[in-house]
């Protein structure tokens, strides 16, 4: 049954100006920013890891913005457009309603991931680390657009309304993505080293940093970032399985 | 001994403690700079901008007394604007001090360098000694930095304008779909 529900909403994001206009979007900021790493003489001061590091960051941090904003209406669309009702009235378990939104949510992550390769292949030109580049920003990428749909879904079950998921969404993104742009003098405090170690969006650009710049490109040797991450999807899913069965206790139609 | 006489050997006298003191002045500023500095990695100090290399030299108190608080930094000119360089962004290390160097003791001194941007360059580093008015430096060295051959504008630019034109293409593709399925 989910699969009905991720195909149909599939056919939406790809046959609507919505879902395919985040395409077009991210495709001219990987532009931007590529050419000027490559083009500008400041910029291109910098060591060419360090500009596949900073592209890297760039298309996860685009993607998770993206997703964030895609996954916090997805939901809560079927109870402002009033299709809910009718939806739950079908034989649909809520497994395969999560599952199939989800599923929508993370294909939409793969196409920004498919169109990030060109400038991928194009800014690691020269060096061996096209593969780990890519393997890199798909399984990080992966990882984090899951933990935070997941997340973003369980706020969706509770709030019931897009307007104030997005922002609670984009506030969680926010506070989580700020301070992984601190200076590593900034993180040298005990106690910031401790929230950087269990920030996932710390945890994607660490690990990016030990793969392109410092070589590091096995998973055992990534292995202190990614169980973060898998730790944060974790945390996530409980708390979906938290909101989902509340969900069901409220009812689809909730009286106040 | 008539006036003339004493006057002579007065005048002889004379001379002979204003030669003696220029010669003992002269001694005692040769023997108060003792200092001599060298800069042992000429050769490996051309590069690329974006490289990181070493400025390897050496500290060498050639006197008899120990020589104490002396700081030594790098200063750099930049050969095709006759300006100096603004050190900022290519050396994090400022100055190097030394507490005490002893008589006949060599000592190291390396500066990292990052070479920010390309041209000609020269390259002294000046020691300063406290409690005394003149710096020591070393000879200069020239060096080159080459440009950076990083930018490949050739290869990005059929990405960069290719990628989204691409993605476009498909956008108004499957739109002309959805009319066209709408339609039928």
């Amino acid at each position: 049954m989910f699969r009905n529900i991720w195909l149909k909403e599939l056919k939406e994001q790809l046959y609507t100006w919505k879902g395919t206009l985040w395409l077009v979007i991210s495709s001219l900021v990987f532009s931007l920013i590529s050419y000027l790493l490559l083009t500008d003489k400041e910029l291109s001061l910098l060591d060419q890891t360090e500009m596949m590091w900073m592209l890297a960051k760039v298309i996860i941090g685009i993607g998770l913005l993206i997703i964030s904003i895609d996954a916090s209406s997805i939901i809560s669309n079927e109870f402002e457009k009033e299709t809910a009702e009718s939806l739950f009235l079908s034989p649909i378990k809520m497994k395969d309603f999560v599952l199939g939104k989800l599923l929508a949510s993370l294909s939409m992550w793969f196409f920004i991931f498919i169109v990030s390769i060109p400038y991928i292949l194009v800014t690691s030109a020269g060096t061996k680390l096209f593969f780990p580049f890519l393997i890199y920003v798909f399984l990080l990428g992966t990882i984090g657009v899951l933990g935070f749909i997941m997340l973003i879904f369980a706020i969706s079950l509770l709030f019931r309304s897009s307007k104030n998921t997005l922002t609670t969404s984009l506030i969680i993104l926010l506070a989580l993505a700020v301070p992984s742009l601190f200076s590593t003098t900034l993180k040298n405090n005990s106690f910031a080293n401790v929230l950087s170690k269990v920030n996932p969006v710390d945890n994607i650009f660490s690990s990016l940093d030990n793969v392109l710049v410092d070589y590091q490109t096995s998973l055992l040797q990534n292995g202190q970032f990614i169980f973060p991450l898998v730790l944060f999807c974790l945390i996530a899913f409980i708390f979906l399985v938290y909101a989902s069965k509340r969900f069901k206790r409220a009812g689809v139609v909730k009286h106040e | 001994m008539n006036n003339t006489k004493r006057l002579l050997i007065l005048g002889v006298l004379g001379s002979l403690l204003i030669l003696g003191m220029v010669y003992a002045y002269a001694e005692n500023q040769t023997v108060s700079q003792p200092l001599t500095i060298s800069i042992i990695s000429e050769k490996a100090l051309s590069g690329t901008a974006g490289d990181f290399t070493t400025v390897n030299a050496q500290i060498s108190n050639s006197g008899s007394q120990p020589l104490n608080d002396i700081t030594t930094y790098i200063s750099l000119v930049d050969e095709s604007n006759k300006m100096p360089v603004d050190l900022e962004d290519w050396s994090a290390e400022k100055g190097l001090f030394i507490g005490t160097i002893d008589a006949g003791q060599t000592l190291p001194l390396n500066w990292k360098v990052h070479f920010v941007k390309a041209g000609k360059y020269s390259l002294i580093i000046v020691a300063e000694t406290a409690g005394q008015e003149m710096p020591q430096v070393s000879s200069i060295v020239y060096f080159t930095v080459k440009p950076k051959l990083n930018l490949n504008p050739g290869q990005v630019l059929p990405v960069a304008l290719g990628t989204p034109i691409f993605v476009l293409f498909i956008m108004l593709l499957l739109n002309y779909r959805r009319n066209a399925y709408k339609s039928n």
